[in-house]
């Protein structure tokens, strides 16, 4: 800016130099005619003026020659246009909030589900990337045994690699200050197959997946640095974990991303033994990924898993039932598919708001163009051109759009450093996160489109307009009649759109009330579940030092009551397996149907759990262990229906002893909280052999800080390299909640913004219309129209634009809402009492909107309305 | 004063340029060229040669540099440059067949 003033002044004193100089030659060439210098300037003077008019008017023309003056004439539209939009700041600020908000929602959602579900993963010649699996109901795993023999036999696979199913195993680092660290385990070939070279040291070798390989670690770089301070000489170093030495073999690149969305601090390998069967006693079930051969197709390696899965059928044809099927994907598309319908509903959800940002914009810029062709048909007679007018219509709407979509950028940047913060932990690629300019542009183009045809069309057409039947209808609503049905329709469609995103938003809302207040069956309060892990619990040392750990933890002030166990209220045991009684057959091995959860716990349980005892009893301490089982409601009602469950032997033949039923407890959600509860039956049998974590359920009426503080104390005297994770069962809940809460408040932000735009839409709609026709209003009082009807007379149109939205939108919710269907739990997608709430809500904040332009409508004084004109 | 004759919108470009084919000049040097050449017969219209001369700089068909003029001081001269010089030609041929155009306008009809 200085600089371009800097500049005009130079060309001003150039310019004034130059006209200078010209009197001077003029003077100078009067007085080679032998005038005296004085006459000779003053004639020099009076022959440029007749000659070339007076100076000032020169230097002001030639300075409009200027390559200025184009901009300088864009510069005066844009700050015209600029007054004009704060001389209107209730339209200006009503357009630019819906701008900034329907492009920046739409753009935020987006950049978020783009990132995280979307974006191709970093994987060198990713689109040869498969999903491998067999699918087990909603599940899709490949059993070990299969695996091995995949990977073995195929003929379109360059590289077939194995993670375990679970995702992430958290491991215990020992040392000085020992810590929880989450391992990812996978099969030796992973880094070959997503092509990823360590960035220091290597991969792993063949021996290191064998079950009694070397033990060797490959640590992420944000872990390499935050543990080893990025120091090279981490590697070849020896860590322990879970008490076992395993060697740092190498640093795995900044960029590397685990394929499963979940973090990890390191990787390690899982066991895979090479001779793995059917008719091994256990096997694992693996998530597999494979990198294709350079130039095979999918119908291709389609067909060749086909064969080997058919060997495998005939194998063991136990292992596999009639729906049991093969899975075989594009990585990218396997992972889109898991959110599917998440992303719809946000794709909707984002579209519903954009719409609904436009048809307000569109809606103010009609009322205003109408409240303005007056003025723009005075301009039009005192001469200004009509591309004159056009242009600075068309200014005013840019300027519009610009400061909308500025207010929109801010808006997204806001919302993705909010989200980065808010989920850094729950996404793996949150911090990746990036605004995304396509659907910035495409919400812009939107927008912009909607002014343009909203604004422009009625801006050219002002130029156009007889400007006699202009004067002399605007102000009497006849030029407003031709938007008028326009307006309203797009108010309608406003209120439509935001029934449909209020359902939708109100469905989840009862969602996760029900998720996290229907009856649980045990009470969380003051309940923390402890996670104990130390080098030594393992084998027969276990048992003391578990019951050393208790007692420590008895010992701590406000200890209700303290039990190991192997599950919580919200997880259904260690194993599932097929229910047996002693008076039935066993059933067959590998039998599928009739699952239980078995979950070993201590006396204490119940007590420190809050779980209710429905009959019988629990365990005591002088039990001998292993011999008595307590089920849950769901497994009495499931197994043993009609009959008393106390004292029947269960759980026997192959899966051990055979234990006596003396209890039944309440159910819990021990399958999340948006299921029913499983069959489940506690065991007296605690001891954790081969568990390298304890899980012990604390009741205590000490804080979980307090607490935590004193078991940390206990546990560095009594049990020093052992590392405690400590939550309370409210955080356990919080963390089932997560996604569906998530979801819940994206789309309630929606809704509220919507809801906003549509209440202040029927306003701007109705506040308008009575502007419009002030004077029919006024005449129909000077007739005798009492306070009361004129109101009515408002507020009738207010409900009549509510009810048609309304109808078409309830309408539209019931067809759309169905996608929902798989996000909701306990209540249906046609909930009436839900569509009942959402219209009358709507319908209260409408009459409320339409109440303060029907009251301004009925206190207007007769004479001042009809004198308005 | 009679006899003067006010030049037609856009042939002022053309004048100028042919005033400059002959060397640099300076705006008064250039007015009085017209003046004189046209036998006082051509008079600029007011307030237009300096903003003229401006335009066809812009344009890139003069450029101009300060030099010392026969008063000692500084003064602007302007010279046509080799685009100018291309301008000049195309504007002569269609200054004469607008010549040729009026002229065959005021014939009187033959037939």
């Amino acid at each position: 800016m200085w600089r371009f003033f800097s500049k005009k002044q130079a060309t001003d004193s150039e310019l004034e130099e130059e006209l200078q100089a010209h009197l001077e030659i003029e003077t100078k060439q009067l007085m080679d005619r032998g005038l005296p210098r004085a006459q000779a300037e003053m004639e020099a003077r009076r022959l440029f003026g007749e000659q070339y008019g007076s100076r000032a008017l020169v230097m002001e023309a030639t300075r409009e020659t200027g390559g200025h003056r184009a901009f300088a004439r864009l510069w005066q539209d844009i700050r015209y246009a600029a007054r004009v939009l704060r001389r209107a700041p209730a339209f200006t600020t009503a357009a630019v909030l819906s701008l900034a908000l329907g492009i920046g929602a739409t753009t935020a959602v987006f950049s978020i589900a783009d990132t995280i579900f979307l974006r191709p993963l970093p994987y060198a010649d990713a689109g040869r990337l498969v999903w491998v699996g067999i699918r087990y109901g909603d599940l899709e795993f490949l059993p070990s045994p299969d695996y091995v023999t995949w990977r073995r036999n195929n003929r379109v696979f360059q590289d077939l690699a194995a993670t375990q199913a679970s995702l992430s195993t958290s491991m215990l680092l020992g040392g000085s200050d020992p810590g929880e660290v989450h391992a990812g385990r996978v099969s030796a070939n992973f880094l070959d197959t997503f092509a990823v070279a360590p960035a220091l040291g290597r991969t792993f070798t063949p021996q290191e997946e064998l079950p009694h390989g070397p033990k060797a670690v490959l640590l992420t770089d944000q872990f390499w640095r935050d543990r080893f301070h990025g120091r090279r000489d981490a590697l070849g170093s020896v860590i322990p974990l879970d008490g076992l030495p395993y060697a740092v073999i190498g640093v795995l690149p900044r960029s590397f991303i685990y394929p499963a969305d979940v973090k990890i601090d390191l990787l390690t390998t899982l066991p895979v033994s090479p001779t793995a069967s059917h008719r091994d006693r256990s096997m694992s079930t693996w998530a597999v990924f494979g990198r294709l051969k350079r130039g095979v197709t999918m119908a291709q390696a389609r067909a060749d898993v086909d064969m080997l899965f058919a060997a495998s059928k005939r194998d063991d044809p136990k292992m596999f039932r009639a729906d049991n099927s093969v899975v075989l994907q594009h990585l990218r598309e396997h992972r889109a598919g898991n959110v599917r319908t998440l992303l719809l509903i946000l794709m909707g959800a984002a579209g519903c708001l954009l719409a609904i940002a436009c048809a307000n914009v569109a809606n103010l810029l009609l009322a205003r163009w109408s409240a303005r062709a007056r003025e723009l048909a005075v301009r039009a007679a005192v001469g200004a051109g009509r591309g004159r007018l056009a242009r600075q219509l068309f200014t005013e709407i840019a300027l519009l759009i610009a400061t909308g979509a500025a207010a929109g950028m801010l808006l997204v940047a806001a919302a993705l450093r909010g989200f980065v913060r808010y989920a850094a932990g729950e996404f793996p690629r949150s911090s990746e996160v990036s605004t995304d300019f396509r659907v910035f542009g495409i919400a812009l183009l939107v927008s912009l489109a909607t002014a343009l045809i909203f604004g422009g069309l009625p801006a050219l057409r002002a130029g156009r307009v007889d400007l006699q039947s202009v004067l002399r209808q605007a102000g009497r609503g006849g030029a407003a009649g031709g938007h008028r049905v326009m307006r309203r329709a797009l108010v309608a469609m406003e209120v439509a759109l935001s029934v449909i995103l209020l359902s939708g938003a109100a469905l989840l809302f009862e969602t996760l009330w029900h998720m996290q207040n229907d009856h649980l069956g045990f009470r969380p309060e003051q309940s923390l579940t402890v996670r104990v892990r130390a080098a030594g619990l393992q084998g027969s040392v276990s048992d003391a030092l578990t019951d050393g750990i208790l007692a420590d933890m008895r010992r701590i002030p406000g200890t209700l009551a303290a039990a190991i166990t192997q599950c919580t209220p919200l997880s259904r045991g260690a194993f599932w397996i097929t229910f047996s009684r002693a008076d039935r057959p066993l059933p067959e091995p590998f039998h599928r149907g009739d699952g239980i959860g078995v979950c070993g716990a201590g006396p204490e349980y119940l007590k420190a759990a809050g779980t209710r005892l429905v009959a019988g009893r629990f365990f005591t301490d002088g039990d001998p262990p292993g011999t008595l089982a307590v089920i849950n409601e769901a497994a009495a009602r499931a197994y043993l229906p009609g009959e008393s469950a106390i004292g029947k032997q269960i759980l026997g033949g192959r899966a051990g002893p055979w234990k006596t039923v003396v209890g039944v407890v309440a159910d819990t959600k021990n399958q999340g909280l948006n299921q029913p509860a499983s069959p489940e039956a506690l065991v007296n049998d605690t001891r954790t052999a081969n568990a390298a974590t304890v899980l012990i359920i604390v009741r205590t009426i000490a804080g979980q800080g307090a607490f935590a503080r004193a078991l940390h104390d206990e546990l560095r005297a009594g049990h020093p390299g052992s590392f405690a994770r400590i939550e309370t069962l409210d955080e356990e809940m919080g963390e089932l909640t997560a996604s569906p809460r998530f979801n819940t408040v994206l789309i309630a932000t929606f809704a509220a913004v919507a809801f906003l735009m549509a209440v202040v839409g029927v306003y701007g709609v109705l506040a308008f219309s009575v502007a419009q026709r002030s004077q029919e209003i006024g005449i129909r009082m000077a007739l005798g129209a009492t306070p009361g009807t004129v109101l009515a007379l408002v507020m009738r149109e207010g409900a009549v634009l509510m009810a048609a939205g309304a109808l078409a939108g309830v309408g539209a919710a019931l067809v759309l809402t169905r996608y929902l269907a798989a996000l909701l739990y306990g209540v249906a997608a046609d909930d009436p009492v839900t569509y009942a709430a959402v219209v009358a809500g709507l319908a209260l904040a409408a009459l409320a909107a339409s109440f303060l332009p029907a009251r301004r409508a009925a206190l207007m004084d007769p004479v001042v309305a009809l004198r308005h004109e | 004063m009679p006899g003067r004759i006010e030049l037609i919108q856009g042939t002022l470009d053309l004048v100028i340029l042919q005033v400059l084919q002959w060397g640099p000049q300076h705006g008064h040097g250039i007015g009085q060229a017209i003046r004189i050449r046209s036998r006082e017969a051509l008079r600029i219209e007011h307030g237009s040669l300096y903003p003229a001369l401006h335009r066809l700089e812009q344009r890139g068909w003069l450029a101009s540099e300060w030099k010392i003029s026969e008063a000692n001081r500084r003064a602007r001269y302007y010279r046509l440059t080799p685009k100018g010089r291309r301008q000049l030609v195309e504007e002569q041929s269609r200054w004469k067949q607008l010549v040729r155009a009026v002229a065959r306008t005021m014939k009187p009809v033959k037939e």
